[in-house]
């Protein structure tokens, strides 16, 4: 039932989504102005619209798009003309191997920096790690990325400025992207951790005589991954709709730029098949991270 | 003496290189790697007029049956060898013979027609027709294997110009939709394109002409200017075609070029206060246009026109107003005393980076009017929303509104400007005004030296009699060229970049 429940949820949200995006993404204009030239007279705008079905009512639009969909068309791009959900589904998987990593990477450095600053509270390495994360959640990536362009590829020349391809042209995206998510995280974990390290168990594992080791990244860090898996989904989900500037400053073909080129150009297919694509994304990623928290939880696993 | 530093810059290089991960380094070759601002949509001969397009397809995989020589604007010969006018509808032209397409399909009068069919297809997709064939429509009759005739729906006294524009695509070549796997008949061939990352092309063994020097490009794009320049700056790439101004600070590699783009805001001349000559020539007396060059180059030249010197029809004898806010308050204060509402608020469309530096030229030129008493607001939109405003029939009528807006012509005539920009039925055009109508007119079906003195009377009315315009620049492009490369941009480079034209240094 509970199952039932969830499902059905899930697909209002998604018909919710899919019904906003089409109307919203409508309103942005005309696409006639954008693909046709300047001099475009009025009657090739309309001859334009007529072809493209833009000139129907907004009703008969969206429900010949429904009808489409369940019959899993998913439009034409205007400006590549070729089946929007083929741009999509190119595009993607460049931002999830971009997002995915550059969060393992976050994830895995802002345990290991909270759990230590967490160790002793207000201590050199506590505040050491605190003014980093503090300063890698709070600095514009724009600004991040150019700088580590021109020192690390124009100044030193050890890496490349842009692009795609061999492990050398990850390194700086996946820096600039990993650099507030773990900001934020290791704030997330040093506070969490805080408080589990002045918990009952705790004192008791220490009575026990159990390594501080033992005890830091076993008990406690358990029973501190709660609040951070919340915000680290928050922050996945974030990264799995695009890292656009990153995406933009270092020439990444992914799905963020896709819907910001779409979106100024009036691409309406390409808008909506990105979209489908990130939400059943995000809707995976919400799934595993309800799997997360009944592993992580038994009062979770029991409810 | 090796210090630390030293130490860890070579330990890290020499690990990345073990990892086969160093900075990939252009080998030294013949090939050349050009980094673009965006990646085209597609690379659909009909859709050549697009600077994303054009600068990948034209002159290196497809070529149109004439060009415009870029240093003399004069037409030449390419895929056709010669033309005559038979008829004031017709045009003959003649076919440079032994030329294939890659696809290996022979280059004859029949590909031409099919090329003609593919131009005036229904699915509006192909912008050249629209953009630059307009209302002409083309019916094509083959006489011979090599010998074609075009025959017009009315007379065009520049047909051989207008064909500069249209490139020749194999027969062979899908009909449908927007072709991302063009096949022409220039010196390159289409070898990969990497959605989102990359596309390559590679030398013809068979071409009909002379072996360029460059036997393979490839095309990135990054849309950060400072990026690509860091981009040649580093030996990543070899050629970037535009980068602003700012990024434009090696002399030895930043070549900068009149790129055949002039700027104006176009003034709504039927609305208060703007309908007022004395207002339009007050607005463009309070601008210091040379100040402003700090925004746009040292090398950008003042406008007197739409068009540059490049184009049939400049008249070379129009002075640029001058900067003079005195006589711009008298003016004002002029109109004022005769009722003229000078104190309404004008609007300013802007475009967000329509050139470098847009937004902020607006905002200095707010300031500089508010210097003289002329009460003016700025509304910024995106594309889409600025071409609303753009054509008519226009939104918000009744506003009295200064248009941000640039425009090019590089096919070298001003009928290509004239009509559209300022007759009184033109698409853009805020300009009523009967005396221009009737020399556009009187120009259009001319030949010669009348066509070219009717226009040039028709831009010095705009300019002295009308002030249709507050005239910007003629505007400069800055390009960033790898030193081993021999290639300088021309009036062209804002359209297409001809790797045949490129040479290596003898020191490379």
């Amino acid at each position: 039932m509970r199952f039932f429940k969830r499902s059905l949820f899930t697909l209002l949200s998604m018909a919710g989504l899919l019904l906003l995006v089409f109307f919203l993404s409508r309103m942005t204009g005309d696409p006639s102005y954008l693909f046709l030239p300047l001099d475009a007279s009025p009657a090739d705008r309309e001859a334009f619209s007529r072809l493209h079905g833009f000139d129907d009512p907004i009703y008969l639009q969206f429900g010949r798009y429904v009808v489409d969909l369940l019959h899993l068309d998913f439009g034409r791009s205007l400006s590549q003309q070729r089946s929007a959900m083929d741009i999509a589904l190119e595009a993607f998987p460049h931002t999830l191997k971009l997002a995915s990593t550059a969060l393992a990477i976050a994830f895995a450095g802002a345990i290991l920096c909270g759990s230590l600053a967490a160790r002793k509270p207000g201590g050199v390495v506590d505040r050491l790690i605190s003014v980093f994360s503090l300063t890698g959640a709070s600095t514009p990536d724009f600004w991040v990325a150019i700088i580590l362009v021109l020192i690390f590829a124009v100044s030193l020349g050890w890496l490349p400025t842009s692009g795609v391809g061999g492990p050398a042209y990850w390194v700086l995206p996946l820096f600039v992207l990993a650099l507030r998510p773990f900001g934020l995280l290791g704030q997330v974990v040093r506070g969490s951790m805080i408080g589990a390290l002045s918990s009952p168990y705790v004192k008791t594992a220490y009575a026990k005589g159990a390594s501080q080791t033992k005890i830091v990244f076993v008990h406690a860090l358990r029973n501190s991954m709660l609040p951070v898996i919340t915000v680290a989904g928050d922050l996945a989900a974030n990264l799995l709709n695009g890292a656009v500037i990153v995406e933009t400053v270092f020439g990444w073909p992914g799905i963020g730029r896709l819907m910001i080129d779409a979106i100024m150009q009036r691409d309406f297919a390409v808008i909506q098949a990105s979209i489908l694509v990130t939400a059943c994304a995000i809707l995976i990623l919400n799934i595993l991270l309800d799997i997360a928290y009944v592993v992580l939880d038994p009062r979770v696993r029991h409810a | 003496m090796l210090n630390g530093k030293t130490y860890l810059a070579a330990g890290i290089s020499g690990l990345l290189a073990v990892a086969g991960i160093a900075p990939q380094a252009l080998a030294a070759n013949e090939t050349v790697t050009v980094v673009l601002p965006e990646e085209p949509p597609s690379l659909e001969p009909c859709e050549s007029k697009h600077s994303s397009v054009g600068r990948v397809l034209i002159q290196n995989i497809t070529e149109p049956l004439t060009v415009i020589d870029p240093k003399t604007g004069v037409v030449k010969p390419e895929l056709a060898t010669k033309w005559e006018q038979t008829a004031p509808d017709t045009w003959r032209f003649h076919l440079r013979e032994g030329v294939t397409f890659s696809d290996g399909a022979p280059f004859d009068a029949k590909a031409v027609a099919a090329s003609i069919d593919r131009l005036q297809r229904g699915d509006m997709t192909c912008n050249t027709k629209q953009q630059t064939l307009g209302g002409v429509d083309i019916t094509t009759t083959v006489v011979s294997d090599y010998v074609v005739d075009f025959k017009t729906n009315k007379p065009i006294p520049i047909f051989p110009t207008m064909m500069t524009v249209v490139q020749m695509s194999s027969p062979n070549m899908a009909l449908e939709g927007a072709s991302r796997k063009p096949i022409g008949t220039g010196p390159y061939v289409l070898t990969a394109w990497n959605a989102g990352t990359d596309i390559t092309v590679e030398r013809r063994d068979d071409y009909w002409g002379e072996k360029p020097a460059v036997s393979g490009a490839r095309y990135v794009w990054r849309s950060e200017s400072a990026l690509r320049a860091a981009m040649v700056a580093t030996g990543e790439a070899d050629l970037t075609p535009i980068i602003s101004v700012a990024d434009a600070d090696n002399p030895e590699t930043d070549l900068a070029y009149p790129n055949g783009e002039t700027t104006r805001l176009r003034i709504s001349t039927n609305v208060p206060p703007l309908d007022d000559k004395r207002v339009r020539l007050a607005l463009n007396l309070a601008i210091d246009r040379e100040g402003l060059k700090v925004l746009f180059g040292a090398e950008a030249k003042l406008a007197e026109q739409l068009v540059g010197p490049n184009v049939n029809g400049f008249n070379p004898d129009i002075k640029p107003f001058p900067y003079d806010p005195e006589k711009a308050r008298q003016l004002l204060a002029e109109a004022k005393a005769d009722g003229v509402p000078v104190d309404k608020a004008i609007t300013i469309i802007g475009r967000n980076e329509i050139y470098v530096n847009a937004g902020e030229a607006l905002e200095a030129m707010q300031a500089m009017w508010s210097e003289v008493g002329l009460n003016t607001q700025i509304r910024m939109f995106d594309t889409g929303n600025w071409l609303r405003y753009q054509n008519r029939p226009f939104p918000e009528p009744d506003m009295a509104n200064l248009h941000q807006d640039q425009h090019d012509n590089l096919l070298g005539d001003a009928t290509f400007t004239a009509f559209n920009k300022y007759d009184s039925d033109g698409v853009n055009s805020a300009v009523y005004d009967k005396r221009v109508d009737d020399l556009i007119a009187e120009a259009e079906p001319a030949t010669g030296e009348t066509r070219t003195k009717a226009f040039q009377e028709a831009f010095r009315t705009l300019h002295d009699d009308v002030v249709a315009d507050i005239y910007m620049y003629h505007m400069i492009g800055y390009t960033r060229v790898n030193p081993r490369l021999d290639w300088r941009p021309s009036l062209a480079t804002n359209s297409e970049i001809d790797l045949s034209e490129i040479r290596f240094r003898a020191s490379e």
